[in-house]
């Protein structure tokens, strides 16, 4: 781990990056050539290339979004919107180009993979340049690769799916990615399986100017149960990057799909993601979503609850701190009767950073017995930060019973001179009262990845009082 | 008129954010300029609020462009009046003088049908008259008052169409160290069809004052609470904008109380504004019962230190009335409190959307915060949206927060009253009224407090009668 000292002085823990060379990638900026080389590149069916082109249509003719975040230093002209660093898909790790493969050891990953993992989807750029999955799994039919290898493998199962959850049309980033999509991760559990440990796939940006349009469909059948984890390093870089991800998650009837993200782009990131997911009769859908880091994030993970009895869980974490805007938040749509959400969002902001929280919670006509609760709560640890709260409640339901309830303030000075009568200094009082007030995100993670993101808080906190 | 205005309301589709006005443009305000006797800087500031009004969209706050829904606006054939108000032959009588009120201002379509204060206001100086008698009495009075849209949101599309084209209003000034013990009450009786009324009310409270006003705007033919009947697409409307600009001096405190029950043939566009001094209170009560579509904004500005605003809103909707409302408080001094109380009960295809936003500036150390929105649902049709929003720059603050409900009657409170002998009506009722109660306990005025209860009563009764029509109609 790094120490105080590095990160105080600006020395981002995974700001290495190497010079790869790569072997395709397209002009800087989004022409319609371009995106036809990229389906071209990928060799991939003629309806791929029709959604793609329109999704460029469509994001041609978009006005950017002027609500949220800012927006405008982006320069959508200079972004490189492919590129790809090996030919194919790698089967083992010994066949991993060298450079790449010492990227992921430094990020750790296969001694995580040999340690827990079910699987491994490693992304380098724009392509899945690595990726297992262990034998048990396969041997009960779960799928868990590459979204290009999706479609290539199992097309009919792709195409029944693929942006149902999210059309281009949703907006205009939606359109960005589904016009030149790459990589990210495709997931079939089939009927009755229970994927007992947890998969997950790390993302990278490397090289600057990369855009990063990964893709991830996840379709979990009827009664299976899945833990999905996504977690983002990205290297540090002078100019500006931007991640417009979109991931797609189909809950059949009663199966039960958590997905988990702790997101720590590098602080010139901006992310901007589409997370949506369709749980039909039954199903449980869990969003447990944390953002550290990027300069921008705009991420609202919905559930759309489509069929009777469906449960959503949105637990949301964001820490704003030096030049950061969190604008983060969640949604969900109750569409079937007897449905239930809830949402727990906690926010820090700090040293000058912004957090966000803006939420829809809907209730169509129709959908009788719902119960949806959301509760919003903000640290704000110093003057010059902010901390803003945009909840959206419409309910159209006579039978809904929903409460909503949001707090701002800050850490009491009663708890931190206790802890220090206690022993503690100023800074490990702090600390503790921070990572008790994210308890409630961080007892959700596996272990391992509660202690990563305990260490993370702590350095963002130390960053701050150092 | 009406033949050839029909075939027109058919073919044309009106999108949310549309305003079918047809008069606001500079030939009427010049119109209304001259009736008036303006003075230059008068036309001079009413051009301003046109040519506002034309740069800026319905909503300027992206927050809220979603929930925008002007549809039930049919305003294309309305007039507006141009004239100053004509003061009625004995008006000043002091048997219009309602018991227990201080002073009474009564404004009929353009007529002013009563305008009299009790002697012990006019000994204590206080002054309520109309703003075309100001005009005469004290020119720069006037001006001082409202010049540079006085305190109008700069950014409101709608307030700026008042500030260009109002034709009547109201000053009301309570002098420093003027404490009165019985409110102030303004009646204005509105709803002729195809007409437009724009009015502004002025209250100007100067230092370690304390005065209550109750403002009445309801109809002189039907009011909503009496009938639920909802109005047809082609029936004639009547259009009403009125804003009340509140200054408020350091120490001084101001009650007021609103009550809105105009008829459901009504459009009405409400602006309220306070900017509050030092260690001063605005107590705003309101209670929106009528028009069809009301759209009503609230600003406050707690500007002065330890100064305080507490809103209470309550909404009883039916019909396919729909309720729009705003308000906006920005803490900017130190030590203030807001706290702002919203309740909505929606029958039939009512509409409520409760849009509220607390800003802490900087300045705004100790800040307490509260912002509630709550609704009940009465039926399936009926929809609430809540907006409870907050942008803290602050984080040295008392308390923030905030919090909303929606759900409908309580089972189990039903069940009790049902088993202590009441029919299900009945016990609805109870329930429902008894939600509403605490904003009806703060109207100032008693008999405007059993007013409103019999309004309330009176609407609820209406609805529940219409309610098995409307859902023979719905299955035919």
């Amino acid at each position: 781990m790094a120490s105080t000292r590095e990160i105080v002085s600006g020395e981002y823990q995974y700001g290495f990056h190497d010079d790869v060379d790569y072997l395709e990638e397209t002009k800087a900026g989004l022409t319609r050539e371009t995106v036809e080389e990229i389906s071209r590149f990928k060799d991939e069916p003629a309806w791929m290339l029709d959604f793609r082109l329109r999704a460029y249509e469509h994001f041609l003719s978009r006005p950017m979004p002027t609500w949220g975040g800012d927006l405008m230093q982006i320069d959508l002209s200079k972004i490189v919107y492919y590129r790809k660093p090996s030919e194919g898909e790698e089967k083992s790790w010994d066949d991993v180009p060298d450079k790449i493969k010492k990227t992921f050891e430094r990020l750790g990953i296969p001694e995580a993979e040999r340690k827990f993992l079910a699987g491994v989807g490693a992304q380098y750029d724009s392509e899945v340049v690595y990726h297992s999955v262990r034998e048990e799994l396969s041997k009960v039919g779960v799928v868990f690769m590459g979204t290009d290898q999706g479609l290539k493998e199992y097309p009919e199962l792709f195409k029944k799916y693929f942006a149902t959850v999210v059309p281009p049309e949703d907006n205009k980033f939606a359109a960005l990615n589904s016009a030149c999509w790459s990589g990210g991760s495709f997931v079939y559990v089939p009927k009755g399986v229970e994927v007992p440990l947890p998969l997950q796939a790390y993302f990278r940006i490397n090289a600057e100017n990369t855009g990063q349009f990964e893709r991830t469909l996840i379709i979990v059948d009827e009664g299976a149960k899945v833990h999905y984890i996504e977690g983002c390093t990205a290297p540090i870089y002078t100019t500006d990057a931007l991640h417009a991800a979109v991931v797609e998650v189909i809950a059949l009837p009663g199966s039960k799909v958590r997905y988990t993200t702790i997101q720590n782009w590098s602080n010139d990131v901006y992310n901007l993601v589409t997370k949506r997911a369709h749980a039909h009769a039954n199903s449980t859908v869990e969003w447990i979503d944390a953002n550290t880091g990027s300069r921008l994030t705009m991420k609202y993970p919905s559930i759309f609850l489509r069929g009777e009895g469906a449960t959503a869980e949105v637990i949301s974490v964001a820490v704003a701190g030096k030049g950061q805007h969190q604008d983060t938040g969640a949604k969900a749509i109750h569409l079937a009767p007897n449905t239930r959400s809830r949402i727990i969002s906690k926010s820090i902001s700090k040293d000058g950073g912004r957090t966000t929280y803006r939420g829809q919670l809907k209730v169509v006509p129709g959908a009788t017995g719902v119960v949806a609760s959301v509760r919003c709560d903000a640290l704000l640890l110093d003057e010059g930060s902010r901390s803003d709260t945009y909840p959206y409640i419409d309910i159209q339901e006579a039978d809904t019973s929903m409460s909503h309830e949001a707090t701002v303030g800050k850490i009491s000075q009663d708890q931190i001179f206790y802890l220090m009568s206690r022993g503690l200094t100023e800074n490990e009082a702090t600390n503790l009262v921070v990572q008790g007030f994210l308890e409630v995100f961080t007892k959700e993670l596996p272990m391992e990845y509660a202690i990563e993101f305990n260490r993370l808080v702590k350095m963002e906190m130390e960053g701050a009082l150092g | 008129m009406t033949a050839a205005a029909a075939p027109r309301v058919v073919t044309t589709r009106q999108a949310p954010s549309d305003l079918t006005l047809s008069f606001v443009d500079e030939a009427t305000v010049r119109g209304v300029a001259a009736a008036g006797g303006d003075a230059e800087w008068l036309l001079a500031d009413r051009l301003a609020g046109l040519a506002a009004f034309a740069a800026l969209p319905i909503e300027t706050n992206a927050l809220y462009t979603t929930y925008v829904d002007l549809r039930n606006a049919r305003l294309a054939d309305v007039r507006p009046y141009t004239g100053p108000a004509v003061v009625a032959a004995g008006a000043a009588k002091a048997a219009l003088l309602p018991e227990g009120a201080a002073a009474y201002a009564e404004i009929t379509e353009n007529r002013v049908t009563a305008l009299v204060l009790s002697p012990a206001a006019r000994e204590a100086g206080v002054v309520l008259e109309t703003l075309d008698g100001l005009r005469a009495r004290d020119p720069e009075l006037l001006r001082q008052l409202l010049e540079g849209g006085c305190a109008l949101p700069e950014n409101d599309k709608l307030a700026q169409m008042t500030r260009a084209l109002w034709s009547q209003g109201l000053l009301l000034r309570v002098p420093d160290g003027v404490r009165l013990e019985r409110p102030v009450v303004l009646r204005w009786i509105v709803g002729a069809p195809g007409t437009a009324l724009f009015a502004r009310t002025v209250i100007s409270v100067g230092e370690d004052a304390e005065v209550s006003v109750v403002e009445e705007q309801v109809s002189a033919t039907s009011s909503a609470s009496a009938t639920a009947a909802p109005s047809g697409p082609t029936d004639p409307q009547a259009f009403f904008a009125g804003t009340t600009e509140v200054q408020i001096g350091a120490g001084s405190t101001l009650s007021f109380a609103g009550l809105q029950d105009l008829s459901l043939r009504q459009v009405a566009f409400q602006h309220r504004s306070a900017v509050i001094g030092r260690a001063a209170t605005v107590r705003w009560a309101l209670a929106q019962l009528g028009s069809r579509v009301i759209r009503s904004r609230i600003d406050n500005t707690l500007e002065g230190n330890g100064s305080t605003v507490e809103q209470a809103e309550i909404v009883f909707g039916s019909a396919d009335q729909l309720f729009d409302l705003t308000s906006y408080t920005r803490h900017i001094g130190r030590d203030t409190t807001g706290n702002l109380l919203s309740k909505g009960a929606l029958a039939d295809r009512s509409r409520a959307y409760m849009k509220g936003l607390a800003v802490i500036d900087l300045t705004a150390h100790g800040t307490d915060s509260y912002l509630g929105e709550f609704s009940m649902l009465l039926s399936r049709q009926a929809r609430s949206v809540a907006i409870p929003s907050l942008e803290i720059d602050q984080p040295d603050c008392r308390r923030v927060a905030h919090a909303s409900s929606v759900g409908p009657i309580d089972e189990t409170q039903l069940f009790y009253l049902e088993s202590r002998g009441l029919d299900p009506d009945e016990a609805r009722k109870v329930i429902v009224l008894g939600y509403l109660e605490p904003v009806v306990a703060r109207v100032p005025l008693e008999s405007a407090q059993d007013r409103l209860r019999e309004l309330l009563e009176a609407k609820w009764d209406a609805q529940a009668v219409a309610r098995p029509a409307v859902a023979a109609a719905a299955v035919a």
